[in-house]
């Protein structure tokens, strides 16, 4: 959980990820090691998982004075007769 | 055309031959002379009615445009010269700019600058020669732009790797946002979108355009944009060659994807923007490539995590495995299973010797016990405190005796004693007659004299008595 929270974003995770698996094959690792290191590139890779999914679908319009509104109306009936 | 310049120097011509048949005098009665003012006026007078609207092409060179804002330039073939100038109201309207070199078709009217006796043409339309004014325009900002470093290669930034949210300018009642959320809706339906609608045709769409970008990028969290519109005429994609929305463009924080008509158009956003997508639908695909191919990326990380450990755990194994095959671990558990014997067997020994020790300890301290017990002190104990109950008695008994024995020599004393006492004769009458500090008795009456008190103890009681001398 702790770890969980040290993971800055997206990108930081993707890049810890990636020197992790690079560390991990290059092998030469003490297996102490490589387990804490597997450890952690599971955890980073259920991280991203996790951000994919989250996100829902949402359409919004910006207008000239800067307000944000939903504009689900507008393109869902568009979408729904194709 | 060629008449035009012709003109003037031809007319004298046919008269060469027969000047010298001429008359003198003929020709000095028919002298009209006229003011420098009134043949420049009568001059301009035929040219503005002759050439009202002519076409002239040429090539432009001392291209000037004045503080005023008037344009003024010499447009020029192998033959001749020709004076231009295009006024400020009409040269707002050019798309492109107009220089040295550049062959062009002018329209416009003639005319004669009178204050210095010259002709020229007034234009109110100049356009390239060859390709069309749109081209040029293009042509002209392209180059301009690439020279500032504007579609600079190392300016372009790479599309985020996972877009979560995308923002879109382009108009609400186009073809293109259709397109994008259709593609979106299919191959990315979590998608955060954010349209910010603009115009994307017409007077003042590039300004709005411009607005549009500038506005969407300062939302949080944006992570690319999408500027463009569906497919149209040259002129209707325009907005999108305008310098205004190129800059925009370039001054986006985060990347954008140019999706302008069709694969066929290609405008200067195009070239400003960090990706150019051939059309709007392919803006979109691009940005569900990104986040597709972002989802495999994760996926191959987390297969080659679990590979590579279990890769090392593979080669550790089987490196133990090698290790016990060695020759210096021959026998290895073998010789491990002697070594465990013989320390249990050490092991059994010393606690074996340990026991035997205690048990002798014990046993000498049994002995010891006993010895004690038959020096039997508390008995010993016992006889003295016997003699001294006895000696005590003893001691009592005698204490006894010699108190009965006082009291009884008391009681005869006092017996005795009080058959000798004087005051027993008081019983019979008599008295005993002291002195006044009752310390001597008076046995013979001159021991007084009158005046004397003396006290008499009688036998019970006593007087006070004064002596007198009756």
């Amino acid at each position: 959980m702790d770890s969980t929270s040290t993971i800055k974003d997206f990108e930081a995770a993707i890049a810890e990820l990636e020197t992790i698996v690079r560390k991990l094959e290059e092998g030469d690792l003490p297996l102490e090691k490589s387990l804490e290191l597997y450890e952690r590139g599971v955890q980073l890779s259920r991280f991203c998982h996790t951000r994919l999914e989250e996100a829902e679908k949402r359409i919004e319009i910006l207008n000239e004075r800067g307000d944000l509104r939903p504009a689900g109306a507008i393109f869902s009936k568009d979408d729904d007769r194709k | 055309m060629s008449s035009l310049i012709d003109l003037p120097f031809d007319e004298p011509e046919p008269s060469a031959a027969s000047k010298p048949a001429k008359d003198p005098e003929v020709r000095e009665r028919r002298r009209v002379v006229f003011s420098v003012s009134d043949i420049t006026a009568g001059i301009r007078g035929l040219l503005e009615t002759e050439y009202a609207e002519v076409w002239v092409e040429g090539e432009i060179s001392n291209c000037r445009l004045w503080n005023t804002g008037h344009l003024y330039f010499t447009l020029k073939d192998p033959g001749a010269q020709l004076k231009a100038v295009m006024f400020k109201s009409q040269v707002r309207t050019l798309k492109f700019k107009p220089e040295d070199g550049l062959h062009v078709i002018v329209r416009g009217r003639l005319s004669v600058y009178d204050p210095k006796g010259e002709y020229q043409i007034v234009c109110d339309q100049v356009e390239p020669h060859g390709l069309g004014a749109l081209q040029l325009a293009f042509d002209q900002l392209k180059r301009r732009l690439q020279s500032e470093g504007l579609f600079d290669g190392a300016r372009k930034r790479p599309l985020p790797s996972f877009p979560r949210k995308i923002g879109i300018v382009t108009s609400l009642d186009g073809a293109a946002i259709r397109d994008i959320i259709k593609v979106l809706g299919r191959r990315y339906p979590n998608a955060h979108i954010v349209i910010r609608p603009t115009r994307v045709q017409g007077e003042g769409a590039a300004a709005d355009i411009a607005r549009g970008l500038n506005d969407i990028v300062t939302l949080p969290g944006i992570d690319v944009v999408i500027v463009g519109r569906g497919g149209g005429s040259v002129e209707d994609l325009w907005a999108f060659n305008e310098e205004i929305v190129a800059r925009a463009i370039v001054a986006s924080p985060v990347p954008v994807i140019s999706a302008v008509g069709h694969e066929v158009d290609v405008t200067i956003a195009d070239f400003a923007a960090d990706v150019r997508a051939p059309t709007p639908s392919a803006a979109a695909e691009i940005v569900v490539a990104r986040k597709e191919d972002f989802c495999t990326h994760i996926e191959r990380l987390g297969e080659r995590l679990t590979g590579a450990v279990r890769g090392s755990i593979a080669r550790l194994d089987s490196r133990v495995h090698q290790l016990n095959r060695r020759p210096g671990f021959a026998g290895w558990s073998a010789r491990l299973a002697l070594r465990g014997r013989h320390c249990a067997e050490t092991t059994h020994a010393l606690r074996h010797a340990a026991r035997a020790g205690i048990n002798k300890r014990l046993r000498v301290y049994q002995n010891l016990r006993l010895q004690l017990e038959q020096f039997d002190l508390r008995r010993r104990l016992g006889t003295v405190r016997a003699r001294l109950v006895r000696v005590d008695g003893t001691l009592l008994a005698a204490a006894l005796h010699r108190r009965h024995d006082a009291e009884r020599r008391l009681n005869s004393c006092a017996a005795r004693l009080d058959s000798l006492s004087p005051l027993a004769v008081l019983g019979r009458g008599y008295a005993v007659v002291w002195d006044e500090s009752r310390t001597h008795v008076i046995r013979r009456a001159v021991e007084v004299k009158p005046g004397d008190r003396v006290r008499v103890t009688l036998s019970e009681g006593e007087l006070n008595c004064d002596v007198t001398d009756d």
